[in-house]
């Protein structure tokens, strides 16, 4: 396991290095097109290619990294504040305060939020920078991405609420939010930090589907999600490994996280 | 009892009311709720694009719209679907069954492989295992569903098990923190002390303890397999419910669009109540 | 699921003559020469969506016009290769008083329940038709003029329609009139066409059957359609159609689009044809309109015809046709692709590639570099957006691309993808965008199924519709030639009129059209006497000719 751990902490600071020094690695840069090489396989010029309108693969995954592993977090922490915040206000209060509050959850989990994205995208200038408003996409995502979370928080509060340790804590004089900071937090933070680290890849993908419809990373901007979109049609037509590499390298960010929680959790 | 029953009844029905209500008026100021593809048609005449134009501006008043919905849902008339042109019961009564399926079979599975991996790390403590299991819900929860759902096509696979391989991710990453915290207990440390058997422990001792946050996973899990299902039914085109909500979402259609939220309201509240009610009764039973 | 089923008496007597015709086809096929092929088999392809109804005469979108276009009888046809109108059901026709009269002498048929085919089936289609409250675009495309349109019965067979004024391109509009019955109990689900409609499930398919009372027999005195069924599944998704294709579960593919199309010639060049140029275009075009909530600077760069001719002067067309759409696609002229072979001005050259000769443009509008921003006389940055919808891969990457070939001059472009609806409402409605990326599909090839894209009064003349007065000269000549063309029967004067019109859109580029596509088919090898068409529909437009192997 130590070795594992190892080799998470060297893949992410890999990526960390590589996604800041992309301008140095690939210095042509996301968005220049080399016609004359469109859907270009690998080669000594383009190590991973080029796409269809033949930018360099290399660069956009470095380029996409950095929006993606930067912004993904930023809402995964957003909504699992929210999460806390709702979920933990409701497990520790319960009776009409957590009724309400879990009334609430359930409208929230039951309502197309797709028109609201599409009503703040209107409402965003069209000449808006890709880089603005894929940071507005994310923190959209993490205000409308708290509701599942919160439900499983409000219970766990609420059964810890119950519990022995709580009930000694209480009785030697522990409310409010030390009772909270003291004994609340320190055992949710299993729970909260799973709810973390699922949301990263999930909002990656859920940037991706928006693009679809007009929501996610504006051109020439590239993201994990808008290189993962791609490989729609690679899945039936055209089978090139290269394209998967934005898939891989998720996959391994992602478990490489996974690893490190599961230190964290053991400690916790 | 009857009162409690009442109270849940109640509860389920201002949701589903509140959640379509909301619904309507988020579509209604949406961008696009007035459009109609035939606006572009450049061999219809200025006024049949004022009357395709005036035909959805019918709609636009929601708080009109939706009284006389509600009076029509109980009188049994979902009204008639904009973009389909047929009565949204009769697509309802359809397609409903084919994604009640769907869901059951991915739940089946989303439960059955996220348990299994997530007892099977904490019951062995074996690097491999640990890295096997993390590895496969790494990799499911960082593929696209339209990515899986195409391979799933491709081998001719059903595509109820691509949901089922999406949503396991999320069961295992909770059911391994839930376990990992209920092995470091004291009562379960002493019985292993005692020299309890692997599956004695796991039964007798940790299954109680996360038993009822489990449960109230479950409700969760319904929610997560709806918004799953979505984008596969469309890839994989299961003529479901979800394929019904993105046509509902691309043409604005208002009367599709209500009916399906108080689907997805019922099924979602239904399940957040039978596990709650679940929970608290494994929770009193254990006590 | 819902089935069609015909009467008992129908039912009855079709099995009688099924039976008479087994014999005499079996005699057939034992002595004759097997010049059409196989007979039978079911013929399997893809809707890319559901069809929004299945009355031929409310048909509204692409999948319900196919199912039209499948069950239902028209008058006459025009001939997708020749592109000449051709004898249906009415085996004459002769226009009278320069347009505004026409009349047909019929032939006898019966439609798919057996009710008898006769003139007064055309009077009340044309009644049906013409109904005020009814819009759709075959209804509306014979309200030349106020006032009534009226169809008189001569005798059964001979019929005559007379108009409020002339129309325009009479003849051919027959194409898209589906006869339906006044008669038969089963109204409009009666059908004349080569199939009819027996089953359809909602989000899955919809099942044709041979029409065993279709009129058309084939050289040998053969009745068609060869095919006993078609079967059209509901397919979203291209990738999967493509695979279904490949699989051999369809036969045919309508629309392929060129990645798929050069992955399958790769495999099996017989597979996929190139039908050659369509008749759809793929333009762009700035906001005129002088209420957009646009700023007023912007609003002068777009209404400058200089500005809009050094856009178009700097944007690659042959790089759009060669990357985007792989070779499968040309520079476009203007708004008549070559495909349309009549109307199709000749004398027209796609606009050249040139940057220098676009800054030049510029520059007479008191343009000029600073530091490689190009700003205007008033010191602002030369920055825009590009609207088009999000999903298509193709007008994405034309986006992107134009984006990269203005940058060349200093101009910088977002490029804002959104859903269709919020286009349709951006650029009827609101006009609140700066420059619109779309395409344009051409169904009807005369110049009058465009009177709403160029008269300066009409919904869709997009860069500045509704106008009360033209806002330019170009604008009311343009207006003048459509009101001329379409009021003359002069087939020759028709044409100088409309490559006046292609000549000053050429000039005034408020469009910019960028490149007409190829129409990409996908045929399976056991699929017979398919000759696929640019024009829609490209592969079934011969469908009773069609058979299996």
């Amino acid at each position: 396991m130590k070795a594992l751990r190892i080799a998470a902490v060297t893949v992410l600071v890999l990526a960390a290095l590589t996604a800041l020094g992309a301008h140095y690695i690939a210095p042509a840069g996301y968005e220049h097109q080399f016609r004359e090489t469109p859907a270009a396989a690998p080669s000594s010029h383009h190590l991973l290619g080029t796409d269809d309108l033949g930018r360099d693969r290399l660069a956009r995954l470095l380029y996409g990294m950095r929006v993606s592993l930067l912004l993904a977090p930023f809402a995964a922490g957003l909504a699992t504040l929210l999460a806390a915040l709702i979920g933990g206000i409701a497990g520790y209060w319960g009776g009409w305060v957590e009724r309400c509050l879990m009334l609430l959850v359930d409208v929230f989990l039951c309502v197309p939020w797709l028109f609201l994205l599409l009503t703040v995208r209107a409402v965003l200038p069209l000449n808006i920078s890709p880089e603005a408003s894929v940071v507005v996409t994310f923190a959209l995502l993490g205000f409308l991405g708290w509701a599942a979370s919160a439900r499983v928080i409000c219970a766990g509060t609420r059964d810890m609420m119950k519990s022995e340790f709580v009930w000694m804590a209480r009785a030697t004089g522990f409310s409010g939010l030390k009772l909270i900071r003291l004994h609340l937090l320190p055992n949710l933070r299993g729970t909260l930090l799973a709810q973390f680290w699922i949301s990263i890849p999930v909002f990656i993908i859920t940037e991706a589907n928006l693009g679809m419809l007009g929501l996610g990373v504006a051109e020439p901007l590239p993201s994990l999600g808008s290189l993962l979109g791609e490989l729609q049609h690679v899945v039936t037509l055209r089978p090139e490994p290269w394209q998967f590499v934005p898939l891989i390298v998720l996959i391994v960010v992602v478990s490489s996280f996974q690893t490190l929680l599961n230190k964290q959790e053991v400690r916790a | 009892m009857l009162r409690s029953f009442s109270l849940g009844l109640l509860r389920l029905l201002a949701i589903m009311l509140l959640a379509s209500l909301l619904g309507a008026t988020l579509m209604r100021i949406a961008p696009g709720f007035t459009s109609d593809e035939q606006q572009l048609n450049s061999s219809l005449s200025s006024q049949s694009i004022q009357a395709i134009r005036q035909a959805r501006l019918a709609d636009a008043d929601i708080l009109h719209y939706y009284r006389g919905y509600v009076v029509s849902l109980f009188q049994g008339d979902l009204g008639v679907s904009q973009s389909l042109n047929q009565p949204v019961r009769d697509l309802l009564r359809e397609r409903l069954p084919v994604t009640l399926r769907s869901m059951a079979i991915a739940l089946l599975l989303a439960w059955f492989l996220g348990l299994a991996l997530a007892i099977t790390t904490q019951m062995f403590h074996s690097g491999f295992v640990t890295f096997a299991s993390e590895g496969l819900s790494g990799t499911f929860i960082s593929t696209p569903a339209a990515v899986l759902a195409l391979l799933f096509v491709l081998l001719r696979l059903p595509a109820e098990l691509a949901a089922g391989l999406l949503i396991f991710p999320k069961i295992y990453r909770y059911g391994h923190n839930l376990l990992q915290q209920s092995y470091a207990l004291p009562h379960v440390l002493t019985a292993r002390a005692k020299g309890a058997g692997r599956w004695r422990v796991l039964v007798w001792h940790v299954a109680p303890t996360t038993l009822p946050q489990l449960l109230a996973l479950v409700g969760v899990s319904i929610s997560i397999a709806i918004g799953v299902l979505l984008p596969v039914e469309v890839i994989c085109d299961v003529p479901g419910v979800g394929q019904l909500a993105w046509q509902a979402a691309e043409a604005r259609d208002l009367p599709l669009l209500v009916n399906l939220t108080l689907v997805v309201a019922f099924a979602t509240v239904c399940a957040t109540m039978l596990s709650d009610a679940a929970r608290r009764r494994f929770t009193r039973a254990a006590a | 699921m819902k089935r069609f089923p015909h009467s008992n008496l129908t039912q009855n007597r079709s099995r009688l003559l099924r039976g008479t015709q087994f014999l005499l086809m079996l005699a057939l096929l034992v002595f004759s020469s097997a010049v059409w092929g196989q007979s039978g088999g079911e013929l399997r392809f893809c809707l890319s969506a559901e069809p929004k109804t299945l009355n031929p005469l409310l048909v509204q979108d692409n999948q319900s016009e196919t199912v039209a276009y499948l069950t239902s009888g028209v008058l006459l046809r025009v001939n997708r290769i020749t592109q000449k109108a051709q004898p249906e059901l009415a085996t004459e026709w002769k226009v009278l008083d320069g347009g505004k009269r026409i009349r047909f002498k019929l032939r006898s048929a019966r439609f798919s329940d057996g009710t008898p085919f006769t003139s007064a089936d055309v009077a009340y289609t044309m009644e049906k038709l013409m109904d005020p409250t009814l819009h759709t675009a075959v209804g509306d495309a014979f309200r030349s003029g106020d006032g009534r349109v009226s169809a008189h019965v001569v005798s059964p067979t001979v019929v005559e329609i007379t108009f409020a004024a002339p129309v325009a391109n009479l003849v051919n509009l027959f194409d898209t009139v589906p006869i339906v019955s006044s008669a038969s109990p089963m109204k409009e689900m009666a059908a004349l066409g080569p199939f009819y409609i027996a089953e359809h499930k909602s989000g899955s398919h919809i099942l044709l059957k041979r029409n065993p009372y279709y009129w058309k027999k084939d050289s040998s005195g053969r009745q068609l359609p060869y095919l006993d069924s078609i079967r059209l599944d509901i397919e979203q998704n291209r990738e999967i159609e493509a695979l279904r294709f490949k699989r051999g579960e369809i036969h045919l593919i309508n629309i392929v689009s060129p990645a798929i199309y050069d992955k399958f010639s790769t495999q099996d060049r017989s597979l996929v044809q190139d039908a050659g140029p369509s008749a759809d275009t793929e333009q762009l075009w700035f906001n005129q309109v002088a209420s957009a909530p646009i700023p007023a600077y912007k609003l002068a760069w777009f209404t400058s015809t200089n500005f809009r001719r050094a856009i178009s002067e700097a944007i690659n067309r042959d790089d759009l046709a060669r990357i985007v759409f792989r070779g499968h696609a040309r520079p476009a002229i203007g708004v008549i692709s070559p495909a349309n072979k009549f109307w199709f001005n000749e004398k027209l050259k796609p606009h050249p590639y040139d940057t220098s000769s676009a800054l030049r443009r510029l520059q007479q509008d008191g343009f000029h570099l600073d530091n490689g921003v190009l700003r205007d006389k008033g010191g602002n940055a030369v920055e825009f957006s590009i609207i088009t919808n999000a999903g298509n891969i193709a007008r994405e990457s034309m986006a992107t691309m134009i984006q990269e070939d203005l940058k060349k001059i200093g101009i910088k472009v977002n490029v804002a993808t959104l859903d269709f609806p919020t286009i349709i409402e951006r650029i009827t409605q609101k006009f609140n965008y700066e420059a619109c990326l779309l395409g344009g599909v051409n169904g009807d090839l005369d110049p009058s199924s465009q009177m709403n894209i160029w008269l300066s009064s009409a919904e869709n003349h997009q860069w500045n519709p509704s106008q009360k007065l033209p806002a330019t000269s170009w604008e009311a000549e343009i207006d003048t030639l459509m009101r001329a063309q379409a009021s003359s029967g002069d087939e020759h004067k028709r044409k100088q009129d409309w490559d006046r019109v292609q000549e000053i859109a050429w000039e005034q580029e408020p469009f910019i059209y960028l490149v007409n596509k190829d129409a990409l088919v996908a045929v399976s090898a056991s699929v017979k006497n398919a000759q696929p068409s640019a024009l829609r529909p490209q592969t079934f437009w011969n469908v009773e000719e069609l058979a299996l192997k």
